[in-house]
């Protein structure tokens, strides 16, 4: 359930959807859609996802993607918590088949179900998910109740042991809250691609819309073969893998 | 009961005087530049930002994080990044919500603690990025 | 004959050094939520891969007793047992300490706890946690209720009316904490619809446990008759909900074992975990089940207090480490996340949890304020019947 918005919020709300309706009624073509992306709330038409191939990728480059993640967010520059209390919105995971001992690697984080079982958990409707499907936390409803950690089976989800500074613009994260992959919504929402897929320089991680038939990703997964991790949860996730 | 009217009266008083205080002291690096210009950023009237800021920023946040609508009215970010002083010796920016930074002169006055910046910047972007 | 109910003195030393010693808890405890909140929990032994250790494991032990513990006011007026009639009044006072306890230690240990009031504002139906906190809130408001009309002469009719309201509303309450867990199909140490019947019977047991010990201490330290029919009947009826809660234990564990996708955390479990393995047999199932039982039938030691007590004593360090099991154990062992495959970096493992001295602090500090809820009141009101001896019991059971 979205959040509930006041009468205000309503009002205004409802006003913007009815001027969106105009313009586009009016004959203004949906082309000048990107040039004022930003001044509409984005809608369920799209759905952002990610596909990784694991026999393109090597293991440098997700190292790779891990950095470039880091960079971006600005997580990893923790100095009190150790170990496991370290944030960790991607990581690299190595597999090996127990029948056949085939290795493979491959980048692991949030993985922006359509079904998020952390979202179904959340209290406070902290944990949410973009109609566009990008699973975030709303830290300023956050508690740090961490029910939405024990709830991912992913592991994707992490926790602020320490006071925070010197924060990336933006992207706030503060102790006492659970954080985790944006899809780097940040950029999303300018037209980029989330900064991991754009450190890699071929095309072993494919980022764009599932749902429009022209885009890369959509025609590469009407072609190869891909699997999502657990998708004996029905969860629907969002970034799919080929190769595992 | 006297006593305790005079102390509330006391109390609203100081709030009113907390918020028509003349002239910021710290009103921050970019802020400062415009006022001298003449130009007026906040066209509505400082009544209005000063009074309604709270809900301003409430509602920018749920339209950007939840909504992925990302105009500049009403920013946090724009906020900061006009309003923070810089340390003329060292050329540093101070926290806005350093003590007697911007955002702290009234806060602190009003006893109203801030939480944007427990997980917000609170100083302009860096150069690079 | 009527019952006389009388308020405890409260002006002997004994008293004062119960609430001083209490007290020095409370403090302690207090004192480590103000370091591990100013510091951030990177100084408690908590993770990202154990994110709920000892507060939740001490804060749920006493969620989870406190419903129980109305079970005696509950046989009373919904299964009509006279007997336990006297003994109503503590069972819900006792019920709504322990849980205030256990919610502090809960809320405490947020990372935010300065929101609370988000928790109260925003709630997500689809939350099996918002629903608890509608849960605990109603549990509040319902026993306070029914002590009401206990207390209440003019009410008294309505007694078992609203004790009915409050035992419906005790099992619903303690299903929703057991699929906290249970809900959880990420996990395959938890993923099971037997945690919520498996809470309830623990909540009879672990509730009734600090039932008797309250109910035996306070009539000690008060020096009021307290006769051995009434606790000889609670005695034997903590030692089949102790039995129960082991039959539940094994069906669970059988059960589990039995599913290839879960083995692997039962053997953990059970077989090669090392701490947790030694807590399950030893401490579990020996300390917190079998010895207690022992205590409760075995004809030597049967109806005894001295070791009715000291079973009521295991039967509590015994859940603790159940939930400590279950909890941290629970997520110590790694997630199945690719089935036929072995994860050799970056995830899997054991994860490692030290219990920090903060965190145990604050969890006991959940057990203190229990009890000095219980020892301030039952001096402001009157809780307690002056007396319990076999005479007013029985008297009163053929009225």
């Amino acid at each position: 359930m979205s959040k509930t918005l006041n009468r205000r919020d309503f009002i205004k709300t409802s006003s913007a959807t009815a001027v969106g309706v105009a313009t586009i009624a009016s004959g203004i073509t949906l082309t000048t859609f990107a040039a004022n992306a930003n001044e509409n709330p984005v809608t369920n038409a799209k759905r952002w996802g990610m596909l990784i191939d694991t026999n393109k990728l090597t293991e440098v480059e997700i190292d790779g993607m891990v950095s470039a993640c880091q960079q971006e967010n600005g997580w990893g520059g923790e100095v009190h918590s150790t170990g496991d209390q370290k944030p960790t919105w991607v990581k690299k995971l190595k597999v090996k088949d127990k029948a056949t001992g085939r290795i493979t690697s491959l980048p692991l984080m949030c993985q922006h179900c359509e079904e998020p079982p952390c979202v179904d958990v959340c209290p406070t409707n902290a944990s949410m998910k973009r109609e566009d499907g990008i699973v975030l936390v709303d830290k300023h409803l956050c508690i740090g109740c961490r029910y939405c950690m024990m709830a991912c089976p992913y592991d994707a989800r992490s926790f602020v042991h320490e006071d925070l500074t010197d924060q990336r613009e933006h992207m706030p994260r503060g102790k006492g809250t659970v954080e985790s992959c944006t899809l780097c919504v940040h950029r999303v929402d300018k037209g980029e691609t989330p900064a991991c897929a754009a450190s890699v320089n071929s095309d072993a991680v494919i980022f764009g819309d599932l749902y429009d038939a022209t885009s890369k990703i959509n025609q590469t997964l009407k072609k190869v073969q891909s699997t999502q991790i657990r998708a004996d949860l029905n969860l629907n996730t969002g970034v799919r893998y080929s190769g595992i | 009961m006297y006593r305790l009217v005079t102390v509330l009266m006391v109390l609203l008083v100081g709030n009113v005087f907390a918020h028509g205080h003349p002239g910021h002291p710290n009103l921050g690096e970019e802020a400062s530049s415009i006022k001298a210009s003449g130009k007026i950023f906040h066209t509505d009237g400082l009544s209005v930002i000063r009074m309604m800021h709270p809900e301003f920023l409430n509602h920018k946040r749920d339209k950007t994080l939840r909504e992925g609508v990302r105009t500049k009215e009403g920013s946090l970010k724009g906020c900061v990044n006009c309003h923070a002083n810089k340390d003329k010796k060292t050329n540093q920016y101070y926290s806005v919500n350093d003590k007697d930074q911007f955002c702290s002169t009234c806060h602190q006055k009003v006893s109203v603690s801030v939480d944007c910046f427990s997980c917000h910047r609170t100083t302009p972007r860096k150069g690079t990025k | 004959m009527n019952i006389r109910y009388e308020e405890t003195q409260g002006r002997s030393l004994g008293f004062y050094a119960l609430i001083a010693g209490l007290g020095v808890f409370i403090l302690a405890a207090l004192g480590a939520v103000y370091y591990m909140e100013h510091h951030g929990h990177y100084v408690t032994g908590m993770s990202n891969r154990i994110v709920w250790g000892i507060p939740h494991v001490f804060a749920l032990f006493l969620i989870v007793a406190a419903s129980g513990a109305l079970n005696v006011a509950s046989i009373a007026s919904v299964f009509n047992k006279k007997m336990y009639k006297p003994l109503s009044r503590l069972s819900g006072l006792v019920a709504l300490a322990l849980l205030a306890g256990g919610l502090m230690v809960l809320v405490l240990d947020l990372g935010r706890p300065d929101r609370l009031i988000i928790a109260m504002t925003e709630y997500n139906f689809k939350s099996i946690f918002a629903w608890n906190i509608i849960l605990y809130n109603g549990f509040f408001v319902i026993v306070a209720v029914y002590l009401w009309m206990m207390f209440e002469r003019r009410m008294n009719k309505f007694t078992s009316k609203a004790g009915l309201a409050a035992f419906s509303w005790r099992l619903i309450l303690t299903t929703g904490t057991g699929s906290i867990f249970g809900f959880l199909v990420a996990r395959q140490a938890y993923d099971a619809v037997i945690m919520a019947p498996m809470f309830i019977i623990m909540s009879f047991a672990f509730g009734l446990a600090f039932f008797i010990l309250i109910l035996m201490a306070s009539y000690k330290w008060t020096e009021r008759p307290l006769g051995d029919a009434v606790v000889n009947r609670l005695g034997s009826l903590l030692g089949v909900f102790v039995a129960v809660v082991m039959y539940f234990v094994a069906v669970k564990h059988l059960g589990n074992l039995y599913l290839a996708e879960n083995a692997g955390v039962e053997n953990f479990i059970l077989f090669d975990g090392g701490i947790y393995t030694q807590l399950f047999w030893l401490g579990q199932i020996v300390l917190g089940g079998l010895i207690p039982m022992a205590l409760i039938y075995h004809p030597a030691l049967k109806d005894n207090r001295s070791t009715l007590g000291l079973a009521s004593i295991l039967v509590l360090i015994g859940g603790v480490i159940q939930l400590y099991i279950i909890i941290v154990g629970g997520q110590a062992y790694p997630m199945e996340m690719f089935p036929g495959k072995e994860i050799l970096e970056g995830y899997g493992g054991i994860a490692a949890y030290t219990p920090s001295l903060p965190e145990i602090m604050l969890g006991v500090g959940g057990i203190a304020v229990a009890l000095i809820a219980v020892t301030f009141l039952v001096k402001i009101l009157p809780f307690l019947p002056e007396s319990l001896a076999d005479k007013v019991a029985d008297s009163h059971q053929q009225a």
